[in-house]
This record gives C-alpha cells, sequence and structure tokens, in this order.
C-alpha cells in the first residue's frame, strides 16, 4: 500500500490528515516511537510522519488504524476513542481543548456548538473541509449527534473527545456510538464534579 | 430633535440595559454618570461611581480636541475612540446620543483591538459581555489562527529538514562519505568565480583494480572507504574532498597556494593511503598518484581549464611511476 499525497490539489482529504496526525500523536506519546516506526512500516507507508496541512488519500486514516490495530493489540474503534480522550486531554496539546471550550458555558451548548465546527474552523483555515454536524435535541437531556463522514474513524474519535469535554466541563454523560453515524448523548449529572478552568484569554506573554 | 411615536419608544431599566449592554454609560445632561453596565464598571474600577464627570473618567482619541461629551457629541457622536484616565489604559470605541425629553446621554461602548488584552487583564468571561457580541468568536479566532499558525511553522521547520537532508544526501558519496561530483563541481565554480586563491589535488588509487579483481569487491570498497577516512582527517573543515569517479578523488584546498605546502599535503596523503590495510584478515595494498595545480597559475581560472590541467599533473605523476605527486605550473596558460 502507498500513501499517496495531495498537497496542492483539491483531491485528497484534509481530514484523514488531521486524523493521521492526531493517531500518530496518540501512539507516539502512549506506547512510543518505535512502536509507531512498526505500525509505518507495517502499513508500508514510505514515510513514518504525516503532516496535518497537508491532504492525503482519502480512506488512508482508516487503513492505518487497521495496522495500528494489529501492532497495538486494540480494537480498530477503542484506538480511535483513545485518540479523541488523547486530542483533549493531552496537555501538550491544550490549544484543541480551548478551541473546542469556547464552543459554550455548559456542555450542552458546547454540544449545540458542535454544529458551527465546520465554519469555525473555516474561519482560521478557509479551504479546510470538514464533515458537516447535526445535532437533534430529544429533550431531557438526550441528544443525538450525526456526523457522515468517509472515514469510520471520525465517529470514534467525535466519541472520545465527546467523553473527554464531558468531563472537562464536569458533566456526567453516557455517549454511544450508533449505527448509520449516529450517536447518542445522555447527560445524567450537569454538575457532576467541578468543570477545569476556562480563561477566555491566554495569560499574556 | 426628531419626534417620536410612543410605540417607537424603547424603555429599558438598568437590568435590561446592563444586560443588552453591559459597556453603556449614561450620563445627566451636565455630563455626570448616573449609571453604566457592569463591565464597563470593571474596566474604569474604582472611578465609576454616580457624580463623576465624563472628562474626568476619559481621555478622548477621537475627535480630536474634544475634551468633555458635549463636544464629542457635536463633532463625531456616531464613532469616537476613549482612553480610560485611570483603570485599565485599553482603548475603548463606542457611539453616543442624547436621549429625548430628559437631555440625558446614552454612550455604549466596545473594546476594539484591545479584546484580548483586556480580556486578560480583566478576567473576563462569557457573562462578560452580551449574547450577541462576536467577542467571543474574535477570542476563538484569535486562538484557531495561531494554532494555525504554529502549525505551518512546524511543517515549515519540517519541510526545511528534510529538504537539508535531502541536498547533503545529494552531495554526498554515500560510500565514502566524502562529496560526490556535483558538490565539488560547485565548491569549484564558487571559488572560481570568487577569484579566489586555492590548490587543486587529482588524485587517482593505484594498484586498486588488482585489489578488486583479487580479493573482490567488498575488499574494493573497503579500500575506498579508507582513503575517505585518511582523506577527511588529513583535510580541514574549509577544505572539499570529493571521489568523483570509481577511484578518483578530487581535494579543493581553499586558500593554500604554496607549492611546498600543496606538495608535502599531497605527499603526507600518499604515505597514508600506501600503509598496508587489512580487510578481513587480508592485506590490501595499494597507492595514490596526484596532480596539483593552483588556481593562480591560470590566467583565468575555470573550473574546466583547472581539472584539465589538473589531470595534466596527475598523468605526469604516473608516468614518473606512481605514488608521486606532481604540482604542475602553467603559467600563461
Amino acid at each position: 500500500m502507498r500513501v499517496s499525497l495531495f498537497p496542492e490539489t483539491a483531491l485528497g482529504s484534509d481530514m484523514d490528515a488531521l486524523l493521521l496526525r492526531s493517531l500518530q500523536s496518540y501512539v507516539i506519546d502512549t506506547f512510543g516511537g518505535a512502536r509507531w516506526q512498526k505500525v509505518c512500516l507495517g502499513a508500508d507507508l514510505g514515510v513514518m510522519s504525516f503532516e496535518p496541512m497537508l491532504r492525503y488519500e482519502p480512506g488512508t486514516a482508516d487503513r492505518i488504524a487497521e495496522v495500528a490495530a494489529d501492532v497495538l493489540g486494540r480494537p480498530f474503534d477503542a484506538i480511535w476513542e483513545d485518540v479523541g480522550i488523547h486530542l483533549v486531554t493531552n496537555p501538550e496539546r491544550e490549544g484543541i481543548r480551548r478551541l473546542l471550550r469556547f464552543g459554550g458555558v455548559t456542555f450542552a451548548d458546547f454540544l449545540y456548538s458542535l454544529e458551527e465546527m465546520p465554519g469555525r474552523a473555516r474561519l482560521a483555515m478557509p479551504d479546510l473541509e470538514l464533515p458537516e454536524v447535526t445535532l437533534i435535541d430529544l429533550g431531557e437531556d438526550r441528544f443525538e449527534l450525526r456526523c457522515q463522514s468517509h472515514l469510520r474513524a471520525t465517529q470514534r474519535v467525535l466519541v472520545g473527545l465527546l467523553t473527554a469535554m464531558a468531563d472537562d466541563y464536569g458533566a456526567l454523560c453516557l455517549i454511544e456510538a450508533q449505527a448509520d453515524y449516529r450517536t447518542s448523548i445522555s447527560i445524567l449529572d450537569r454538575r457532576h464534579a467541578a468543570a477545569r478552568r476556562f480563561d477566555l484569554a491566554l495569560p499574556g506573554k | 430633535m426628531q419626534t417620536f411615536r410612543s410605540e417607537d419608544r424603547i424603555e429599558l431599566d438598568s437590568a435590561a440595559a446592563a444586560q443588552f449592554m453591559p459597556m453603556h454609560l449614561l450620563l445627566d445632561g451636565g455630563g455626570r454618570v448616573i449609571s453604566l453596565g457592569p463591565t464597563l464598571a470593571r474596566v474604569l474600577q474604582a472611578d465609576a461611581v454616580p457624580g463623576a464627570r465624563f472628562e474626568d473618567l476619559f481621555e478622548v482619541r477621537s475627535p480630536g480636541g474634544a475634551v468633555t461629551i458635549e463636544q464629542v457629541l457635536a463633532r463625531g457622536g456616531n464613532r469616537f475612540r476613549l482612553l480610560p484616565r485611570k483603570g485599565l489604559r485599553i482603548g475603548l470605541r463606542g457611539l453616543g446620543q442624547r436621549l429625548p425629553g430628559s437631555g440625558r446621554i446614552l454612550l455604549n461602548l466596545t473594546f476594539g483591538i484591545d479584546l484580548i488584552k483586556a480580556v486578560r487583564a480583566l478576567s473576563l468571561t462569557d457573562a462578560d459581555f452580551a449574547a450577541t457580541d462576536l467577542a467571543m468568536e474574535l477570542l476563538y479566532m484569535a486562538e484557531a489562527n495561531a494554532a494555525v499558525t504554529h502549525e505551518l511553522r512546524g511543517l515549515n521547520l519540517r519541510l526545511e529538514g528534510a529538504r537539508m537532508a535531502a541536498e547533503e544526501e545529494a552531495m554526498t558519496d554515500s560510500l565514502t562519505g566524502l562529496r560526490n561530483r556535483r558538490a565539488a563541481d560547485l565548491v569549484l565554480e564558487r571559488l572560481c568565480a570568487a577569484r579566489a586563491g586555492f590548490g587543486l589535488l587529482q588524485m587517482d588509487l593505484d594498484y586498486f583494480k588488482a585489489v578488486n579483481d583479487t580479493l573482490g569487491h567488498a575488499a574494493g570498497d573497503f579500500v575506498l572507504g579508507s582513503v575517505g577516512r585518511i582523506l577527511r582527517e588529513q583535510l580541514r573543515a574549509e577544505d572539499c574532498a570529493a571521489r568523483v569517479g570509481g577511484d578518483e578523488f578530487v581535494v579543493i584546498l581553499a586558500g593554500r597556494i604554496e607549492p611546498n605546502m600543496l606538495q608535502s599535503i599531497a605527499e603526507r596523503i600518499i604515505a597514508r593511503i600506501s600503509q598496508p590495510m587489512e580487510f578481513e584478515g587480508q592485506v590490501c595494498q595499494v597507492s595514490a598518484s596526484i596532480g596539483i595545480v593552483r588556481s593562480l597559475d591560470l590566467a583565468v581560472p575555470e573550473p574546466v581549464q583547472l581539472l584539465a590541467a589538473a589531470d595534466r599533473a596527475l598523468y605526469a605523476a604516473k608516468h614518473a611511476g606512481r605514488g608521486r605527486a606532481v604540482l604542475l605550473v602553467t603559467r600563461g596558460e
């Protein structure tokens, strides 16, 4: 299998690039660089590192994750959920958690802001293509999130990301991946624990 | 003054005004504070007391020359810029209007480009802004942009690292770790263009073919690697040693033009190469012949002529019995 790069065309996929880089960070931070090299060699990639700002052949992220599942001895879905959690909780990538926290004051606000996520991302990168997200409010603090993506990974990363963000807001939630790109979210306790501190502006340098 | 129909009139109590305009300021007809929004109160801090005069609270940055609120409204009521005299010194932008009837004056202010500074200094939160305010979006965008810039800078550094590695690889002879012909040509061109004085050695190994034929290619490669090591040891960092063919080498000695010096360097290299090298228990015996030219000896030094002259010197060295270095003087060529 070869990885094709489409750095200057619209052919490649932004989502694959972002997920590949996230997977790479997660594997290196959690299992070490040697295991990541093993994944890359096992996948016969020809590259050892992925660039989040470039584009890759659509579907690459799912294919690499299948190799990672073999190398790490962990199921595909669990790996991507861990990647989602890692994105939010890894102190070196505090920026992502902060950008997500701008979504709202409460976890429910945050859920609504997910619909704006592709638009928000385009504020910083006008040509970034992220899958559309729809939130359906079922009442009584139950929600359904729909996010159609060409990657199986996307839904699992969202589950991990939502789980970690619920924790960040101090909300107790049940979050489950369902069929047809749907994810169900039940907020059991909005104030289960103290939310992590969030200052609107970072301390100046 | 314009008159309004009663149904066009909007009445807001102070709680609603605070919610819609958390940075408003209500002044009496004489420009003294009646009340103000909670976020503006945090900006002005202890200064913001009822009865305080507008001109004591703010320095007017525009419209130019205005000091009192009367002058501000007269010259540019729809858009003015203020700087608090005490409290937090950050630029505020606003608009104001005298309210019908009572003659009171309503100002609504906003942080312009100093938003991030204000949020940081006052630890403002979502609740300090009106729900319609784009402050959150602006803060979000500033951080998102910083994140993208950070990523791009990282990408550039990684690409630059890869480019330098590729360039180094493209200039290096992998077997000996010396430079290759392309690199030597570039150095020669650069030195010739700069009219620099330098010495050029053209070196051929003697008896190398015999080693290759009798002991095999692995032994030959071992000899070439050893020659590479010897050249690196004998030369300074500013010199350039390159393998330009099978057993052909070029050495460029920057700044070295003294004939005796060049001759002795060449002879030292030959002496080292002529010492027996042991490969897997077998002795490989080679030697080297070197032709030497100096850039100064050509009227107009050009890489091609210099290499041709060095080649003639090398031929002379081989002809004289191998294991020798010959310096060719070609004055006036």
